[in-house]
């Protein structure tokens, strides 16, 4: 194992790819010269060249749709969307052709496109900065979306996307990418897409969470475990497919389940989680799934109004004593 | 490119002979225009009978659509139409069956298998790709295709895609336009305006007279032909396409023509075009103007278009037959290709 940050592990699979297959490129505002507005794909096109790592006009529809075309003919391009805010301009081109064109065409054509952008918020970056829109992709047929918590999973999970012929919408974390970890150093390694992962066992209660909040709800379990209250985290990695099975399984062990998010309450990744768990383990389920997740508001600039939005440890501890205590109160 | 004095006995602006066109060509392009505007009055009529459930007409825009199929080196060439292309695709080398395969959603719809809304056509073969319904977001898939032919190694070949002039209003072919012009990629923009985006009149939609003039701002030439002209649009197809594959990069290409149907199943075109108009332009057919200079050059007589569109009738009615016959897509092919298998 080596220890990288997840950085690094973008960074690095991103260069193994290039070098692995010809056709991959990279593709994305300011990624080239810039090395990226997070510096992701640092050092990349001094070591591939422009024709690898291409510099794109700001013309997210432009160059999304560029790669959908692209993609058609074989080549593998792998595109920043410089965060997930600025993906609602090209959004047509993801959900109205890329997900839809091998359906469409009846099996005629593939679109091994990634889509790569970094979601939710981090610091004081206001109302169009940090969203979460996650959602929006996982609830399209024929888009896989992987959101990794870790640089182990990073890794795993950049190799299966960029190897699969379907596209793949990769979340990334700002907050997460100065964040270290273990990456395994053998040259095979990948991870199956559309599988959850428990991270901690426990008996007492299930959190389900994905990218930063799985790193949430960890230091949650390992803190509430000096109170002898026995946290299992699970991690989803892919919200589309959705591995329902070990979600499922888990609540059926410890009978209570909160699902922590950073997105908005309505409508977001844990309503479909709470309805996948009272379909699928009601009878075992001994207080409500509560959900833990953002206030519902244009995210404010001013320090001390955006940290009262956004989903934290004290509200995931807050839901986790009340599932406990029977969960006769809504977080809300 | 207009001539001001057209050959006397027929208005197109070439003889064929002098574009290095047959004689035998040019009559298989009359037939196939005919089959085309066949195919086109008979969705009509399937839609009215509640077979066809969706139906886009292509009739007027023959003259555009063949006239760019001759100058594409087919199945070497990408092809990124629009919806308005069904005599496109005949040209291309789709059949009538095809088109009525498509048009009621059978199994053998070679577009999709039934999934695609008709108006949708695919062809791996042909190199025919078309997406989504969302105006103007095509052309970049042609860009991305012209763009990738450096890793297929393929060389002397071009995209073209076709669009109406409704379409340059949006910012998906701004980009399309923006990034063909960065790279200088070898793609033929082709506008078939037909005047009308839906009910609405070029004017409330296009800030300029010709679309063409909009090509300066994306570092590429643009051409306006008469688009009812099939050897106008030829030539101007054909060096368009011989530019882009010689490395000389885009071009837009403006057709000025005009829709002699409505919209769609779905319009009802007399709510804002003038009867006089639609005349006016009916009497401008390219099938007729093509029917005159045959005739007039004596590449057939009266008796012989007679005889085409006896047989081209018939043909229709075969093609509507084996596609009202054929198999329904299986309910359990349902998700099939939804993910690769």
């Amino acid at each position: 194992m080596a220890i990288m940050t997840y950085r690094q592990a973008l960074n690095d699979t991103l260069g193994e790819e290039l070098a692995r297959d010809s056709n991959v490129v990279l593709m994305g505002e300011e990624i080239g010269k810039f090395q990226g507005s997070y510096r992701i794909t640092e050092g990349l096109q001094s070591e591939f060249g422009k024709h690898r790592v291409v510099d794109t006009p700001i013309a997210e529809e432009g160059f999304v749709g560029l790669a959908v075309g692209a993609a058609m003919l074989g080549m593998r391009p792998i595109v920043e969307i410089m965060t997930i805010n600025f993906i609602l301009v090209a959004i047509d081109q993801i959900v109205n052709h890329a997900s839809k064109i091998h359906y469409m065409f009846g099996g005629q054509v593939r679109v091994p496109l990634v889509i790569r952008t970094p979601s939710g918020g981090v610091g004081q970056l206001a109302a169009t900065h940090s969203q979460s829109f996650e959602n929006w992709f996982a609830y399209c047929p024929g888009l896989k979306v992987v959101a990794p918590a870790t640089p182990y999973d990073v890794k795993g999970l950049m190799r299966s996307a960029v190897r699969d012929d379907d596209p793949v919408i990769f979340i990334e974390s700002l907050a997460l990418y100065d964040t270290k970890g273990e990456v395994p150093r053998d040259e095979d390694y990948t991870l199956p897409i559309g599988v959850a992962e428990v991270k901690r066992a426990g008996t007492d209660v299930t959190v389900v969470s994905y990218s930063r909040m799985t790193v949430v709800a960890l230091q949650v379990a390992q803190n509430l475990a000096q109170e002898g209250i026995s946290v299992e985290v699970v991690d989803l990695r892919s919200l589309r497919p959705l591995d329902r099975t070990t979600i499922i399984e888990s609540v059926k062990k410890t009978n209570r389940a909160v699902v922590l998010e950073e997105d908005w309450y309505s409508y977001g990744i844990g309503a479909e989680i709470a309805a996948t768990i009272q379909e699928g383990a009601f009878d075992y389920l001994d207080a409500p799934v509560l959900r833990v997740a953002g206030v519902e508001v244009p995210l404010p600039y001013a320090a001390k109004l955006s940290q009262a939005s956004k989903p934290g440890a004290p509200d995931l501890i807050r839901a986790i004593k009340r599932v406990l205590e029977g969960g006769k109160q809504w977080p809300k | 490119m207009q001539d001001a004095s057209p050959p006397p006995g027929h208005d197109l602006q070439y003889e064929h002979a002098a574009l290095g066109l047959s004689d035998a060509q040019v009559l298989a392009a009359l037939r196939g225009m005919i089959v085309a505007r066949t195919v086109d009055d008979r969705l009509w009529l399937l839609s009215r009978q509640g077979k066809a459930h969706f139906v886009i007409t292509s009739a007027g825009h023959e003259a555009t659509q063949f006239g760019c199929a001759w100058a594409v080196q087919i199945g070497r060439d990408y092809v990124v139409p629009y919806y308005r292309d069904m005599a496109l695709v005949l040209a291309l080398g789709q059949t009538p069956r095809d088109i009525f395969l498509h048009a009621l959603g059978k199994a053998e719809d070679p577009a999709s298998g039934g999934r695609q809304m008709f108006g949708h056509f695919n062809s791996r073969a042909l190199r025919i790709v078309s997406g989504s319904s969302s105006v103007g977001s095509h052309p970049l898939h042609a860009v991305g295709l012209a763009w990738a032919f450096r890793i297929t190694k393929e060389t002397d070949l071009a995209a073209m895609t076709f669009f109406g002039e409704g379409a340059t209003s949006e910012g998906a072919w701004h980009e399309a336009m923006t990034i063909a012009g960065i790279h200088q990629l070898p793609v033929v923009f082709v506008c078939e305006n037909n005047q009308y985006a839906i009910s609405v009149p070029q004017a409330r939609e296009v800030p300029v007279p010709d679309v063409a003039t909009k090509a300066a701002g994306y570092g590429m030439p643009g051409m306006v032909v008469d688009g009812n002209d099939l050897f106008a649009v030829y030539a101007a197809a054909q060096a368009a396409l011989a530019r882009a594959r010689a490395g000389g990069g885009p071009t837009l290409l403006e057709c000025k023509t005009y829709r002699l149907r409505p919209h769609s199943n779905a319009d009802d075109d007399r709510k804002y075009r003038r009867v006089e108009e639609v005349d006016a332009w009916r009497a401008r057919d390219p099938i007729t103007r093509l029917e005159r200079y045959a005739l007039h050059s004596e590449l057939i007589d009266p008796a012989g278009l007679a005889d085409i569109r006896t047989a081209v009738v018939a043909e229709v009615d075969v093609a509507i037959a084996e596609a009202e016959r054929a198999p329904n897509p299986a309910i359990e092919s349902l998700l099939h290709h939804l993910y690769g298998e």
